[in-house]
């Protein structure tokens, strides 16, 4: 008995002092996105004074500039911050919020006054968190910290449509960057004055399904394909474009080899590639959030499958997924939902954006750069920010007539909300906000591919 | 198609059977019901992660490393955990459950969210046999799962420490009085469980990436395999991977990868419903253990 207690404390010692040793040399440990979420901007020392709004490449902060004064405008960010599309855009917010407060902040009837923000986690992304513990923190956020306004919002979509009657009895300015849910439009068409608080910076799912179909085009135009396989995480967004993509499919004289759907979590695509390789399928489209999504492509070099893999799979958006994935993505079409999370020279302000995001927060970060949030959630910022000041008062319904006449350039392209208050995508950034597509090629280089008024190639078959 | 049904229905049985065997071994040896099985798989992933990239230690000896320390682990974990409620089987379910879920919340709360864990192969590249390509990785895990089942028959029925530990298991009173030491034995099952949870992940985990709710679907992995072969028997587990292993790539292949799934779930409930035990359990039913 005493024998194999000692033991056992000898060897719990050897493990503590390997993991503590292993602690001490992470120096560049992943950081946490909780610790970054409890994190508040400290008030701005620096003296700026140029409007709220910068131009492309401006440095952040100008001699010339004054002191915020005024009593805060605080915005409220409740979503799912244990998520990384969560964490990077709160970040995306902070930088936002730092870069107007260090240029003298928002000018609110001749009065400067600096942004704050205040977050909770909602955790709504997590398995188990029912849609109410995710609108109880969201109201307890407003309640506690009486946030001015709401930018990024709710994760997942069914919490984003049940907040929406929450925010309507609070009436908040609520600019949305992540839930994909077309439901925000049909609520908006029936009951416009009661939901007109709601906005939406992000992509949403028609979009998405018509950013696809593009690239279905074109590769069919390009490489005369004609053999399509369709491969989606088993939830509402995914499945929802997935049946609009292979229903244009269909009716566009494309084969539709096969179309399967995985249950969150599946980490063998192995079936579906193999059958796509034995259809013998040209094109694979995949449509995945969940991070084990990720091993799709290494799966696909494994079974040898010759077809181009042209879809949105977030674990090889970000810049690190080359090294992930020990470069076997090579040749993936990913998509970026909004642009903004990778430099491109269509859009100036996205340059800007991602060297300003890489300084503050480390060259890490930015090449982690989520593939769907920050980009708007960052724009949400400035065009609320604008908004304010135009309204001359943070009053709400002020803000929200304001924010209706938007018309500005962003990292996303240019910004305008439709009657229904969602940003209008497209395919020119000088006239619409846009989704960026890319190329994943060797040495490790994200290739703008699409639209093509911001391509920086054209898209390559590998072998 | 069907050589490829075949073949992937092979890998698919020798992971979950890797899977699930440490859980078994522990439950077999020392009547511990692990629910912190799955949550050790995940750990030893992010472990052999932080040792590669923050040591920069060769692979085959993160391995190795990974491999002591998860093992240590699961040994402490009785020793500090479970040794208090030993014997009080809902206890013993619940403490490990909780510590399981402790040890997944604690990589979310530190961060291990993002898509950057992934761990290497042991070899790149692939074969084809029969006309179906397949990386050597998988081929790797046929045959560590083939050979562990094998060295563990052997460890638990030719060894003298095995069949302490099954002794143990069978009639707690009785080895007491051979001299045996039950905590002694119950702690190296448990370690020894962990140890091999790690082996799993370490083997499995390079077809994917590492990420925090691989730790659940482990754990229900291995609660079908075991329930379905029973939970103290080495052939049990082997046919149970099998069935469940091919089954699974059978309704992948012709039904669609959403029901995949869903086969696990309905073979606990088939066959806590018709045979509790499982089909090659021998000692008791389930219901009197868990």
């Amino acid at each position: 008995m005493k024998r194999w207690t000692l033991t056992i404390w000898v060897l719990a010692l050897i493990a503590s002092l390997t993991v503590g040793l292993i602690g001490c040399s992470s120096q560049t440990a992943t950081p946490s996105p909780t610790a970054a979420s409890t994190k508040k901007e400290s008030a701005p020392t620096e003296k700026p004074a140029s409007p709220a709004t910068p131009k492309a490449g401006e440095p952040k902060t100008s001699d010339t500039a004054s002191k915020p004064s005024g009593q805060p405008i605080v915005l409220g960010v409740p979503t799912a911050l244990g998520t990384i599309e969560g964490a990077d855009s709160l970040r995306a917010v902070q930088l936002a919020v730092e870069e107007i407060n260090a240029k003298g902040g928002v000018s609110v009837g001749g009065v400067k006054r600096p942004f704050e923000v205040v977050s909770i986690d909602t955790r709504e992304a997590e398995a188990g968190t029912p849609t109410n513990d995710a609108l109880a923190a969201t109201e307890k956020l407003i309640t506690e910290k009486k946030p001015n306004a709401i930018v990024v919002g709710a994760f997942r979509s069914e919490v984003f449509l049940a907040s929406m009657d929450l925010i309507a009895k609070y009436k908040l300015p609520y600019i949305t960057s992540i839930a994909m849910t077309p439901e925000f439009e049909k609520k908006m068409q029936a009951e416009p004055e009661k939901y007109k608080y709601f906005f939406r910076t992000g992509l949403n799912a028609p979009y998405l399904v018509g950013n696809l179909i593009k690239v279905m085009e074109f590769t069919g135009k390009k490489f005369s394909f004609k053999k399509v396989y369709f491969i989606n995480q088993d939830v509402a967004w995914a499945k929802g474009t997935s049946d609009a993509l292979e229903k244009w499919a269909k009716a566009n004289g494309w084969e539709v080899v096969g179309h399967d759907a995985y249950p969150t979590g599946s980490s063998d695509f192995s079936s579906s590639l193999n059958k796509a390789k034995s259809g013998g399928a040209q094109l694979v489209v995949p449509i995945f959030d969940m991070p084990q999504s990720g091993v799709l492509v290494k799966q696909a070099k494994s079974v040898k499958l010759q077809a181009l893999i042209a879809g949105f799979i977030s674990p090889a958006a970000p810049g690190t997924a080359w090294k992930a994935f020990d470069g076997e993505v090579a040749g993936l079409v990913n998509f970026l939902f909004e642009n903004g999370s990778m430099p491109v020279k269509a859009v100036p302000k996205s340059v800007a954006f991602v060297e300003n995001y890489g300084k503050k927060y480390g060259e890490e970060q930015k090449q982690k750069l989520s593939g769907h949030g920050p980009g708007p959630a960052y724009d949400s910022v400035y065009v609320l920010a604008a908004a304010i000041e135009k309204a001359g008062s943070v009053d709400a319904d002020a803000v929200v007539s304001a924010l209706e006449k938007t018309d500005t350039d962003g990292v996303i392209g240019k910004i305008k909300f439709n009657k229904d208050h969602q940003v209008i995508y497209g395919t020119n950034p000088k006239e619409t906000a846009i989704s960026t597509a890319f190329q994943w090629k060797a040495p490790g280089v994200r290739v703008p591919v699409f639209p093509e008024a911001a391509a920086e190639a054209e898209i390559e078959l590998t072998k | 198609m069907e050589a490829s049904v075949l073949l992937y229905g092979l890998v698919n049985s020798a992971v979950l059977m890797l899977t699930a065997l440490g859980f078994s071994l522990t439950f077999g040896l020392s009547g511990v019901a692990n629910f912190a099985h799955g949550s050790l798989y995940l750990a030893a992933g992010f472990i052999a992660w932080m040792i590669l990239h923050y040591l920069g230690l060769p692979f085959m000896l993160s391995v190795v490393l990974t491999i002591i320390i998860v093992g240590i682990l699961g040994a402490a974990m009785y020793r500090y955990i479970l040794m208090p409620v030993r014997g009080i089987a809902l206890s013993e379910v619940i403490a490990t459950f909780a510590v399981g879920v402790a040890i997944l919340e604690f990589f979310r709360w530190a961060g291990f969210v993002t898509y950057d864990f992934n761990l290497p192969s042991f070899v790149k590249g692939g074969v084809e046999i029969a006309g179906v390509d397949v990386d050597y990785q998988r081929v790797i895990i046929i045959g560590i799962g083939a050979g562990l089942a094998a060295l563990l028959w052997y460890f638990s029925h030719k060894t003298k420490i095995g069949l302490a530990l099954r002794g143990m298991a069978q009639d707690e009173y009785t080895a007491l009085s051979l001299g045996i030491d039950s905590d002694w034995a119950a702690a190296i099952s448990v370690g020894l469980g962990a140890a091999l949870a790690a082996v799993a992940g370490l083997a499995i985990l390079p077809l994917g990436l590492i990420s925090i709710n691989i730790g659940y679907d482990v754990l229900l992995i291995a609660l079908a395999v075991t329930v379905l072969g029973g939970l103290e028997s080495t052939t049990g587990l082997m046919v149970g991977s099998l069935i469940l292993g091919f089954a699974s790539v059978i309704t992948a292949n012709y039904l669609g990868p959403q029901w995949s799934e869903v086969v696990y779930l309905v073979a606990i409930v088939v066959v806590l419903a018709i045979k509790p035990s499982g089909l090659f359990g021998k000692f008791k039913e389930l219901e009197e253990r868990v």
